[in-house]
């Protein structure tokens, strides 16, 4: 199917996401929410575009909008760059200490803000942390409340039972709002402890003993404390060397 | 008067009210309800029996009681206090009713009196804007509440009305 | 209903409306069936609770028929008299018949009033009327007769075409054609189908949902019948309030009768039919009434809307075909196939047909709920059925739509209500709610008060309507505290249309209709908070003072009287004085003045 982004004509799969189009096309369209492993949640609104269909034309998310006609997208015109300055503005506005935000507001060139002086926020609510522990299986953070007064949390903000320590939630968060510590022998994260297994050979953190059970248990592979990643790839070269000697 | 349920929960009551319901997803809302009808909280041990039975993260769950106003996590007063913030209670006044609470009873909305038994919390428009300004006394409504009425319906429930000292 | 043909015999309709509840209206009924059993009358009379008549303001109401006789405010303590004079001896009460206002004589019938003879009933044709709990009150008033004729008469397309012809658009806001949507979902070919009341009425200020779910709850339960049969649905759901507590026990009451009849269940009327439906209890959240935030609701999700690239006709509920209707829709639909589209889309405007409910509420004489033909003027809402202002106060506003909506001035009082005017106008229709505002209300706290609402009833999901939101309402709070900034309105201007433009759903992007439509209409009062500190109506506290004049005072201590915290002084027929150290802007002496001699300062 063939459609036209930015007045170029490219040929699509019908029914993927018109970023999704863009992006295989080279065409960059900027997203906060959106990562390829989890698709588009239609959250953060920074991917707005404008599609023509006929006569019509209207503003929509292109995480979202499965393309099944021969639309005509536009994806930066003078009012989507206000919508993304604006969406910047606010949510510089919610975490302005976020160093993040505070880069991202220099590029949109956004307008100064009265600010509450006491705002100590940093998270921007696009919900990657949420998928990331979803995709992991353990589901043990979520938003919680709503409207104005929504945030991510654990259940009751008390250690989690199904956290694992994984910290794939703190890896992907843009903002650094996720708060995981870690000291000689202990992780910290979500106010939760964690033995911390380091890797025998180099020093270098593995894994909190739950994250390693659980990957076991999934791939089915034996349960194993000693080497990190790198240390382990190491020692199997040196075996599988050591065959053909 | 309805009588004021303050049943405390266990496990055996959680299980009577989980098991009307089959196991899926779905019935998350309705469990939920009878619960908060029962104890007029939802227990944290009844959202955990709850991701059990329907197969959800309890996080997930978690997210749904926080999200759907018509739950508390912590028990309510004996006596709960709904005043309607609706438009025409809005512009009727509502927020005098409000400020009385607060002088009589000490309590904001949100708040429990120490003793348990009185609780405030404003709600969206109860359908009786007619009446405007309405205020629930758990399920009773009372139409046209006057700044002196207010008053007089706390009385009527047992609340001194001097308890401004707090 | 044979009981009123009975002959001899007299029915008495006790109206037991949530409002008529509140002032006492279950005590009458009950001692009206006592007292008719424990005297000696001799003529069969029927006593029956009905859903709500509208005219909240004068309820408690009791209708005796065949006479045709309206008691208004009616107390426990005068059923001996109604029973004694009236119902025994065909006295009336003259003490309990409503007083017109301007002829000053007592009226017998509800029909020669005002408020009713404007009126034109379709949706509410039966609330009043009869006992919701009662199937066969319903059929008698041809109820189940457009089903009948659906199933025998009609084709699943012929139902479609009629619903077309008719010009119905949905009354829970958006005004999209109804019939447009069945079509689109009858064409799908995936199974199963499903069939939705949205019953999660919302705004705040509206309640004709409410009052037709405890009213007539059979009228929605036949309206989604027709539906299921037009575009071929199996299972059906109606969403309702958990709040609205009546309204879901006589929905279930209607139910359990209409399986019983032979209405709901498998080879509906000996037909191929086969529709169920279930109660859904919503759990109180505004924004479930958004049809992608229900349905993710019904499936036992939190009620988070999602992009409608793909209609829900295509993929709505458990990703099938569906049709979500609002209940004052499903409240239509068997009147048109009952009378035919022809007789329906007679009534109304060129865009808008039939009828609309409006709830009438605030600063008005006659609060209640009013069914009018689309394009009634305002004016003729407000002032003719609704009496005008009371207290001799002056208009200033209404607000129609909900927290979507906007505040529409005294200069297009002349404005035809219908679903595109009201747009145009930069309100909207919403689902029907008309709040009249007075001098004493402050338009730019009004507008905070709907952006707060918003505030705690957005789901929170998407960017431009969380912050948006917090950002309006900062600032307006800013404005109400006197801290505001001439360049605020700009930036209240810029967020508003980033949220119109960008939100996810109907709710973000009509969140700051109240702000665009107050700053667009009043913006003289925005200014007054910012330069010159001052709340015209006297609302904002922080920049209100009240006065008592002087020469107007008649030291009459009505205010005295009313002031929660004695901060009012003065002898008895000397003009008072009021300590503004003790004093906490609370209006209620401005309320309570006869004579005009509080001032806003």
């Amino acid at each position: 199917m063939r459609i036209i982004i930015d007045e170029k004509p490219v040929e699509v799969e019908p029914g993927i996401t018109i970023l999704e189009a863009a992006r295989q096309n080279d065409i960059d369209i900027p997203t906060l929410c959106y990562h390829e492993a989890f698709g588009g949640q239609g959250m953060c609104r920074m991917c707005m575009v404008e599609v023509k269909n006929g006569a019509t034309s209207r503003l929509v998310a292109s995480c979202t909008y499965p393309i099944s006609e021969e639309i005509e997208v536009s994806t930066s015109t003078p009012a989507i760059a206000r919508i993304r300055r604006n969406i910047i503005g606010l949510l510089y506005r919610r975490a302005p200490n976020s160093e993040f935000m505070q880069l991202l507001r220099e590029q949109y060139k956004c307008p100064e803000v009265r600010l509450d002086v006491n705002q100590e926020e940093n998270c921007i609510l696009c919900r990657l942390c949420v998928k990331a522990c979803e995709e992991m299986g353990s589901s043990a953070i979520a938003a919680v409340f709503r409207g104005t007064d929504k945030r991510i949390g654990t259940p009751y903000d008390d250690a989690a039972t199904a956290c694992i320590g994984c910290g794939a939630c703190a890896q992907i968060c843009p903002t650094g709002a996720i708060a995981m510590t870690e000291s000689e022998d202990r992780r910290t994260i979500w106010n939760k402890d964690f033995a911390l297994v380091r890797c025998q050979r180099c020093g270098q953190p593995v894994g909190t003993p739950e994250q390693l059970e659980y990957i076991a248990s999934k791939s089915g592979l034996a349960l194993e404390f000693g080497l990190c990643q790198e240390c382990r790839r190491k020692q199997a070269a040196v075996k599988v060397s050591g065959y053909h000697r | 008067m309805p009588a004021e349920i303050k049943t405390e929960p266990n496990e055996k009551l959680l299980l009577s009210i989980i098991n009307n319901y089959p196991g899926e997803k779905r019935y998350i809302l309705s469990i939920m309800q009878d619960m908060q009808k029962q104890f007029n909280y939802l227990p944290r041990q009844g959202l955990e029996m709850i991701a059990l039975h329907v197969a959800s993260p309890f996080s997930q769950v978690y997210s749904m009681a926080t999200f759907y106003k018509a739950f508390s996590l912590v028990p309510k007063g004996r006596i709960n206090f709904k005043v309607c913030d609706g438009t025409a209670c809005h512009i009727k006044g509502s927020n005098v009713i409000i400020d009385q609470i607060y002088q009589h009873l000490g309590i904001k909305p949100g708040e429990t009196t120490p003793d348990g038994e009185f609780s405030l919390e404003t709600v969206n428009c109860i359908g009786a804007c007619a009446l405007a300004p309405a205020v629930l006394a758990n399920d009773r409504v009372y139409p046209k509440v006057t700044s002196a009425g207010i008053v007089e319906i706390i009385k009527s429930y047992g609340g001194h009305a001097d308890a401004s000292s707090k | 209903m044979q009981a009123a043909n009975d002959l001899g015999s007299k029915l008495i309709l006790v109206c037991c409306g949530t409002g008529c509840l509140a002032n006492g209206s279950m005590e009458v009924y009950q001692s009206l069936k006592k007292q008719l059993t424990d005297s000696e009358v001799t003529v069969k009379t029927f006593t029956k609770p009905t859903g709500c008549n509208g005219w909240c303001e004068k309820g408690p109401l009791v209708k005796i028929m065949p006479d045709d006789i309206t008691y208004c405010q009616v107390k426990a303590s005068d059923v001996p008299a109604i029973v004694e004079k009236t119902i025994k001896n065909g006295e009336l009460l003259d003490r309990l018949l409503y007083r017109d206002p301007q002829t000053k004589k007592r009226v017998k019938s509800h029909h020669q009033i005002d408020f009713y003879k404007k009126q034109h009933k379709l949706a509410l044709r039966n609330i009043g009327e009869i006992d919701p709990a009662s199937i066969d009150d319903y059929v008698a008033r041809d109820g189940y007769k457009a089903l009948a004729k659906a199933l025998q008469e009609m084709t699943p397309t012929g139902v479609v075409e009629e619903i077309l012809a008719a010009g119905l658009r949905g009354r829970g806001g958006g005004g999209f054609p109804t019939g447009i949507k069945w079509r689109a979902a009858a064409e799908q070919a995936a199974r199963p189908k499903y069939v939705i009341c949205n019953g999660d009425e919302g705004d705040p200020g509206a309640f004709m949902d409410r009052s037709i779910m405890e009213g007539d709850p059979h009228t929605v339960v036949e309206g989604m019948i027709i539906c299921a049969y037009a575009i071929g649905a199996t299972r059906g759901f109606i969403y309702v309030r958990d709040e609205y507590s009546l309204a879901v026990t006589n929905l279930g009451i209607a139910i359990d009768s209409a399986r019983r009849h032979g209405y709901l269940g498998n080879n509906i009327l000996g037909s191929q039919l086969c529709f169920d439906i279930e109660i859904v209890r919503g759990g109180g959240a505004f924004v479930c009434g958004e049809e992608t935030a229900l349905m993710a609701s019904i499936e036992g999700n939190v009620g988070e809307p999602r992009d409608k690239y793909v209609f829900p006709t295509e993929k709505g509920l458990w990703g099938q075909p569906t049709i979500i209707n609002n209940v004052e829709t499903w409240a239509n639909v068997p009147v048109i196939i009952n009378n035919g589209a022809e007789q329906f889309a007679a009534l109304g405007t060129a865009g808008s047909k039939g009828t609309k409910v409006f709830s009438l509420v605030g600063k008005v004489v006659n609060t209640g709920l009013v069914e009018v033909p689309m394009g009634t003027t305002l004016r003729d809402i407000i002032f003719t059925i609704g009496g005008g202002i009371p207290g001799g106060r002056s208009f200033k506003a209404v607000q129609t739509g909900g927290p979507s909506g906007g505040c529409i001035p005294e200069s297009r009082l002349d404005l035809q209500v219908d679903f595109d005017s009201l747009l145009e106008a930069g309100s909207m229709m919403g689902s029907g709610g008309i709040i009249v505002m007075d001098d004493r209300t402050c338009m730019v706290e009004i507008a905070r008060y709907y952006v707060n609402f918003l505030a705690g009833e957005s789901c929170g999901k998407c960017t431009p309507c969380r912050e948006g939101i917090k950002a309006l309402l900062d600032t307006l709070t800013a404005i109400c505290h006197g801290q505001g900034r001439e360049e605020d309105l700009l930036y209240l201007e810029e967020i508003s249309q980033t949220m119109q433009d960008a939100s996810l759903c109907a709710l973000g992007r009509t969140a700051a209709n109240p702000v665009l439509s107050t700053l667009r209409y009043f913006k003289a009062e925005y200014l007054t908070h910012i330069r010159d500190h001052r709340c015209p109506a006297g609302i904002c506290r922080e920049l209100t003072e009240f006065e008592i004049d002087p020469a107007a005072c008649t030291g009459c201590g009505l205010c005295t009287k009313n002031c929660p915290v004695d901060a009012i002084s003065g002898e008895k027929k000397l003009a008072h004085i009021i300590d503004q150290n003790k004093c906490i802007r609370c209006g209620e002496c401005i309320n309570h003045c006869r004579f005009n001699a509080v001032l806003v300062r």
